[in-house]
C-alpha cells in the first residue's frame, strides 16, 4: 500500500497542480458514487439499475465540468433516470426523503412546501440535462449478466461440495459492485470486468480449476490476456484503498 | 473465521499472506484462534508468481472474506429447466478448455455422486443387467465424458417391470438412449451402477423420467457442445453472444435467484456499506411513511378549522385529502368520523370510528366519540323498532368505555321495553294464529265445497250401486268431509278411476262450475274448444243440470222407477248435447274418462235395472239420496258459512270468481228440493 501511495503521489507531483485537481476530482466522483450506491440500497435498488446509474454519472462527468454541474443534484437525477431505464420506476418523493436524510442525519422529513417542490423541479430538469449531455444513449451492457453466466460455467468444473463452501459468487458479485465507485466500469469492457472480478475471487481462495489447453478465463474471454486481467485487477484494488482516503 | 478456506488460501499465496494477514488481523480475535493452527501447515506456496497487491488486498479484507456469515447464497435445488431458455445454456467448460482425457476421467469419478442423472447408450444386454455406455450428465454434474467411454451396469433389480410376467430386459434393445440415475459408486475401481426407478433421485429430481428416451429429450448443453465440436468457430463467446438466454433481461435475477444471491442486498466488500451501517429509519420506504403521517395531520388541522367554522364541506375535503395521502390515518379518520355524526350519517361514522380503534385501541377521543354515536345510533333503531340491534349496539358501547352513563340508562331503558314488546308480541301472535285458521278454514272450505258438488252431481246422474258411490267415494277421496263409508266403496272401485283424471276434474271445477258434469258426457272426442267458449257453454249445463234435477225430482216425486232411469238418460242425453261442444281438454285423460263413463253408463242402466228389479235398490237409492240430500244440506250449509266467511274476509278471491250465479241457483234449487222431500216424508 505504501509503495503505491508514494508511486501515485510522485506522479501527481510530475503532472502539477492540474493532477492534484484531478486527485481531488476522483475523491469527489467516489463519494459521489459511495452516496449512489448507498441511497440505492436504501430504496432496494437492483444490482442493475444501480450500475446504470454510477455509469451514467461517470459517462456524464467524463465530458462535463465538476465546477459547472453539482454532483449530487447530478447524481439524484442518474438514480431517477435509471430506474426509468432499467423498469424499477423510483419516485421523487422517496429519492428526495432519502437524499435529504442523508445530508441531514436524524432529521424530520421534508415538509411539503415550497422547498421540496424546488428540488423536484430540479432533479426533472437535470435528468433533461444528463440525457442531452449523453446523447440520449443510456441503455449500457453491464457484467452482471456475463459474470453469473461465468459463474455458473465454472461452477460445473468443480466439486458441488467444494463450491457449496467457498463463497465465490458472494465475492465476485461484492467485487463488481464496488468497482463502481470508480470510472473503471466505464473504461472496460463488460466481459472484462466479469471476468477479472470472478478471477479475483478464485484467487482469493486459493482455489484451483482443472487445466486443459486453454485456461478457462482464456476459453471465456477470447481476447483477454492476463497482463490485461492484472491491470484492471490492480485498478479494483485500488478503490479499496481509495475508500481509506475519501471516508 | 473459516479454518480451511484460510488454509487453503494461505497455502495458495504463499507464506507472504501469511506475514501479511498477521500484520493486518492482529487486532481480530478470531484470526488468533485459527493463526497458530495455519502456520503449522503452512510448507510452499502453489502459486507461481506473487501478487503483493492481491496478497494486501486479502490480508485487509480477511474478517469480511473469510467470515462464516459471508456465504450468503443457499445451494438452490437444480430443477428443470423449463422450455423456455431463462439464461444462456452453455456446454461444459471442459469442453471448451480441451481438458486431457485421464484428467476429465479423474475428475468424473471424484465428483459423481448418487442420484445424479447420466444419460448412456445400451451396448449390451445380458440376463443380470443392462451394460449402458454413458453420453452425458442430464442433472447434478455437467461433464464431457462422451469419449471417455465410462461404462456402467445397470443391474437387473434397477431395471422397473413393464409386465407381470414379461421379461423387464426385453423391453430394451442394444443402442437405446436411456436415462438413468446413479445407485452407487465405487470410486477406487471406476465402476458405476445405475438405476432406473426414480427411488434412487433425490426427491427434487423426481419428475424426471427414467428409461428409454429419445434424441430430442437430449440435454441442451450436450446438442450444443455437439455443435461446437463439429463447428470449431463456435468459441465459448461466440456461443453465449448468439444465444437467447443472454438477451433475455430478467435473467439476472434468474441466475442470482438460481445461486441464491439476493439482489438487493448484495454484499459489499467496503467497509462503508456494510449492512449494520445502514439504518432502518433511513430507508425510503420507513420515511416516506413517516412523512405520510405528518402530511396527513397537516390536512387534518386545516380541516377541523374548517369544522369548527362550519365549513362543513371544505372540512370533508381536508380529511379526504388527508386519507388519500395517509389511508388509515387515525386522526383523519377519527375526525371524519366526528364529522359525520355531527351531520347524521351514524353508520359511516362508527366505520370510521371501527377503523381508527384497530390501527389505534387506546385513542381516547375515538372511544369516547364511538360510544357517544353508538348510543345515539341505538335510540334511532329503538324508534325504528329494531329493539334488538339496539340492544347489541348499547352493550358494545358499555364494552367500550362502562363508565358511560348513557349508554347503561339507555341500555336498561330498552331492555324494559324489549320484554314488553315481547308480550306484545305474544299477544298478536295468539291473535293472528287464530285468524289465519280461520282464513284458512274459508278457503279450504270453498273447496271442500266445490268438491262436494262435483260429487253430488256425478252421484244425481247415477243409480244407488256401488259404482256411483265408488265414483264418488273415488272423488271424494281427496275430502276431508268424505265419510268413511264411502271410502270403504272407493277401494272396491278404485281401478275404475284413475284419481289422476278425478283429480283433475276437480280442479277444474275449481274454476268453473258445472264442469263436474263433463264426466258423464265424455263419449265422443269433443273438439277442442276455447275456454270462453266454455264458459258460455256452462250456461247451458246449468240448464241441463236444473233439467236433469227436475226430471230427477219429478221421478221421485212419482216414485216410477221406470222413469228414473229414463229421466237420467234423458239428462244424459241433454247434457250430452249440451256438452258434445264442450271443452274437452285433449290433455286429460279422456281415454280414462270415457271408459269410466262408458262404466258409468253401464252401471247407471244396471242399476237402473236393478231398482227396477229389487225395491232394496230403491230403499238403497233412498238412504243413498238422503246421505245424498244431507250432504247437499251439509254443502249447502257450509256454502252459507263460506258465503258468509267470504264477505268477511277478502281472500280466497279466485275459489270466489270461480262460482258463476248458475252455481248458486243450483244449490239453492237442492236445497229447495231437499225440503220438498222432507215435507213429502
Amino acid at each position: 500500500m505504501s509503495t503505491q501511495a508514494s508511486a501515485s503521489g510522485s506522479v501527481n507531483e510530475a503532472r502539477g497542480r492540474r493532477s492534484a485537481q484531478d486527485v481531488e476530482d476522483s475523491k469527489t466522483h467516489f463519494r459521489v458514487c459511495r452516496f449512489i450506491i448507498e441511497t440505492g440500497v436504501k430504496l432496494g435498488m437492483r444490482s442493475v439499475p444501480m450500475a446504470t446509474a454510477c455509469v451514467l454519472y461517470h459517462r456524464f462527468f467524463q465530458s462535463a465540468s465538476l465546477q459547472v454541474y453539482e454532483p449530487y443534484l447530478v447524481a439524484m437525477s442518474a438514480i431517477y433516470l435509471a430506474g426509468k431505464v432499467e423498469e424499477q420506476h423510483l419516485r421523487t418523493r422517496d429519492i428526495i426523503n432519502v437524499c435529504h436524510r442523508y445530508f441531514h442525519p436524524e432529521s424530520e422529513p421534508m415538509e411539503l412546501d415550497g422547498k421540496f417542490w424546488e428540488l423536484r423541479d430540479s432533479i426533472v430538469q437535470c435528468e433533461l440535462l444528463v440525457l442531452r449531455q449523453l446523447n440520449f444513449q443510456v441503455s449500457f451492457e453491464h457484467p452482471h449478466k456475463y459474470v453469473l453466466h461465468y459463474l455458473l460455467s465454472v461452477r460445473s468444473l468443480l466439486n458441488r461440495h467444494a463450491w457449496s463452501r467457498t463463497p465465490i459468487a458472494e465475492t465476485a458479485l461484492a467485487v463488481l459492485k464496488d468497482s463502481y465507485h470508480g470510472s473503471v466500469c466505464v473504461r472496460h469492457k463488460p466481459q472484462h470486468l466479469a471476468l477479472t472480478s470472478l478471477y479475483l475471487a478464485l484467487q482469493t481462495y486459493g482455489v484451483q480449476l482443472p487445466r486443459g489447453e486453454l485456461e478457462w478465463w482464456q476459453v471465456v474471454c477470447a481476447d483477454i490476456t492476463k497482463a490485461q486481467i492484472e491491470t484492471i485487477m490492480s485498478e479494483l484494488l485500488q478503490l479499496y484503498d481509495m475508500e481509506a482516503k475519501c471516508t | 473465521m473459516e479454518r480451511d478456506l484460510l488454509r487453503q488460501s494461505v497455502s495458495y499465496h504463499g507464506e507472504n499472506l501469511m506475514l501479511l494477514l498477521k500484520c493486518e488481523q492482529s487486532e481480530n480475535p478470531d484470526f488468533k484462534r485459527v493463526a497458530a493452527d495455519l502456520s503449522k501447515t503452512l510448507n510452499q506456496r502453489d502459486k507461481e508468481e506473487g501478487s503483493p497487491v492481491l496478497e494486501q488486498f486479502i490480508a485487509r479484507k480477511a474478517d469480511l472474506l473469510f467470515a462464516p456469515s459471508w456465504k450468503t447464497s443457499t445451494p438452490a435445488d437444480e430443477r428443470q429447466e423449463e422450455s423456455g431458455e431463462a439464461h444462456a445454456v452453455m456446454p461444459p467448460l471442459e469442453q471448451f478448455m480441451e481438458v486431457c482425457f485421464e484428467e476429465r476421467r479423474e475428475l468424473f469419478y471424484r465428483d459423481v455422486e448418487r442420484g445424479d442423472v447420466v444419460i448412456g447408450r445400451i451396448n449390451s444386454v445380458r440376463d443380470f443387467g443392462l451394460f449402458i455406455t454413458l453420453l452425458c450428465t442430464a442433472g447434478g454434474l455437467e461433464r464431457d465424458i462422451e469419449d471417455l467411454e465410462i461404462k456402467a451396469l445397470c443391474p437387473l433389480r434397477c431395471v422397473p417391470s413393464t409386465g407381470n410376467h414379461d421379461d423387464p430386459l426385453s423391453y430394451y434393445q442394444i443402442g437405446d438412449l436411456l436415462r438413468a440415475g446413479v445407485k452407487g459408486i465405487d470410486r477406487y475401481h471406476e465402476k458405476l451402477t445405475l438405476s432406473l426407478y426414480s427411488s434412487s433421485l433425490p426427491p427434487h429430481l423426481d419428475k424426471v423420467k427414467l428409461g428409454v428416451i429419445s434424441k430430442e429429450d437430449l440435454p441442451l448443453h450436450y446438442t450444443r457442445g455437439e455443435k461446437v465440436t463439429a463447428d470449431s468457430s463456435q468459441t465459448y463467446e461466440k456461443l453465449l453472444e448468439s444465444s437467447l438466454g443472454l438477451s433475455n433481461p430478467l435473467n439476472v435475477d434468474y441466475l442470482l435467484g438460481k445461486l441464491g444471491v439476493s439482489d438487493t442486498q448484495t454484499p459489499s466488500l467496503m467497509r462503508g456499506l456494510q449492512s449494520k451501517h445502514f439504518k432502518e429509519d433511513d430507508f425510503a420506504t420507513a420515511i416516506r411513511k413517516k412523512q405520510s403521517v405528518s402530511w396527513a395531520l397537516k390536512c387534518v388541522k386545516v380541516g377541523v378549522g374548517h369544522f369548527k367554522s362550519r365549513r362543513y364541506v371544505e372540512a370533508m375535503n381536508e380529511y379526504n385529502k388527508a386519507l388519500e395521502i395517509d389511508t388509515n390515518n387515525v386522526e383523519a379518520l377519527v375526525a371524519r368520523g366526528a364529522l359525520y355524526a355531527t351531520k347524521g350519517s351514524l353508520m359511516k361514522a362508527i366505520d370510521d370510528f371501527e377503523l381508527a380503534l384497530e390501527n389505534c385501541p387506546t385513542h381516547r377521543n375515538a372511544k369516547k366519540y364511538l360510544c357517544q354515536t353508538l348510543v345515539e345510533r341505538g335510540g334511532q333503531l329503538e324508534e325504528e323498532e329494531k329493539l334488538v340491534t339496539a340492544e347489541g349496539l348499547y352493550k358494545r358501547a358499555i364494552v367500550l368505555d362502562n363508565t358511560f352513563q348513557g349508554a347503561a340508562e339507555a341500555l336498561e331503558k330498552l331492555q324494559l321495553r324489549i320484554q314488553k314488546s315481547l308480550e306484545l308480541k305474544e299477544q298478536e301472535a295468539a291473535k293472528e294464529q287464530e285468524k289465519t285458521k280461520t282464513v284458512e278454514t274459508s278457503a279450504e272450505k270453498l273447496r271442500k265445497i266445490l268438491k262436494e258438488e262435483k260429487r253430488m252431481k256425478k252421484k244425481r246422474k247415477r243409480s244407488t250401486s256401488s259404482s256411483t258411490s265408488s265414483d264418488t267415494s273415488s272423488t271424494s277421496s281427496d275430502d276431508s268431509s268424505s265419510t268413511s263409508r264411502k271410502k270403504s266403496k272407493k277401494r272396491k272401485h278404485k281401478r275404475r278411476r284413475s284419481s289422476h283424471g278425478s283429480k283433475k276434474h276437480k280442479r277444474r271445477a275449481s274454476s268453473c262450475s258445472d264442469k263436474t258434469v263433463d264426466d258423464d258426457i265424455e263419449w265422443f272426442p269433443a273438439p277442442a274448444n276455447t275456454s270462453a267458449s266454455y264458459i258460455d257453454q256452462k250456461q247451458s249445463i246449468s240448464k241441463l243440470i236444473s233439467e236433469g234435477e227436475q226430471s230427477w225430482e219429478k221421478s221421485r216425486c212419482e216414485d216410477g222407477r221406470g222413469r228414473l232411469d229414463d229421466a237420467i238418460d234423458r239428462s244424459l242425453e241433454n247434457l250430452k248435447h249440451g256438452a258434445q261442444s264442450e271443452a274437452s281438454r285433449p290433455g286429460r285423460p279422456d281415454v280414462n274418462g270415457e271408459v269410466t263413463d262408458q262404466h258409468r253408463t253401464q252401471s247407471i242402466s244396471e242399476c237402473a235395472r236393478n231398482r227396477r228389479d229389487s225395491s232394496s235398490t230403491q230403499s238403497e237409492y233412498s238412504q243413498k239420496s238422503d246421505r245424498y240430500s244431507k250432504e247437499f244440506s251439509l254443502q249447502g250449509r257450509k256454502r252459507s258459512e263460506s258465503e258468509r266467511d267470504d264477505g268477511r274476509k277478502s281472500s280466497g278471491g279466485s275459489l270466489k270468481k270461480d262460482i258463476p250465479s248458475n252455481l248458486l241457483d243450483i244449490f239453492s234449487q237442492i236445497a229447495e228440493f231437499e225440503k220438498e222431500k222432507k215435507l213429502q216424508k
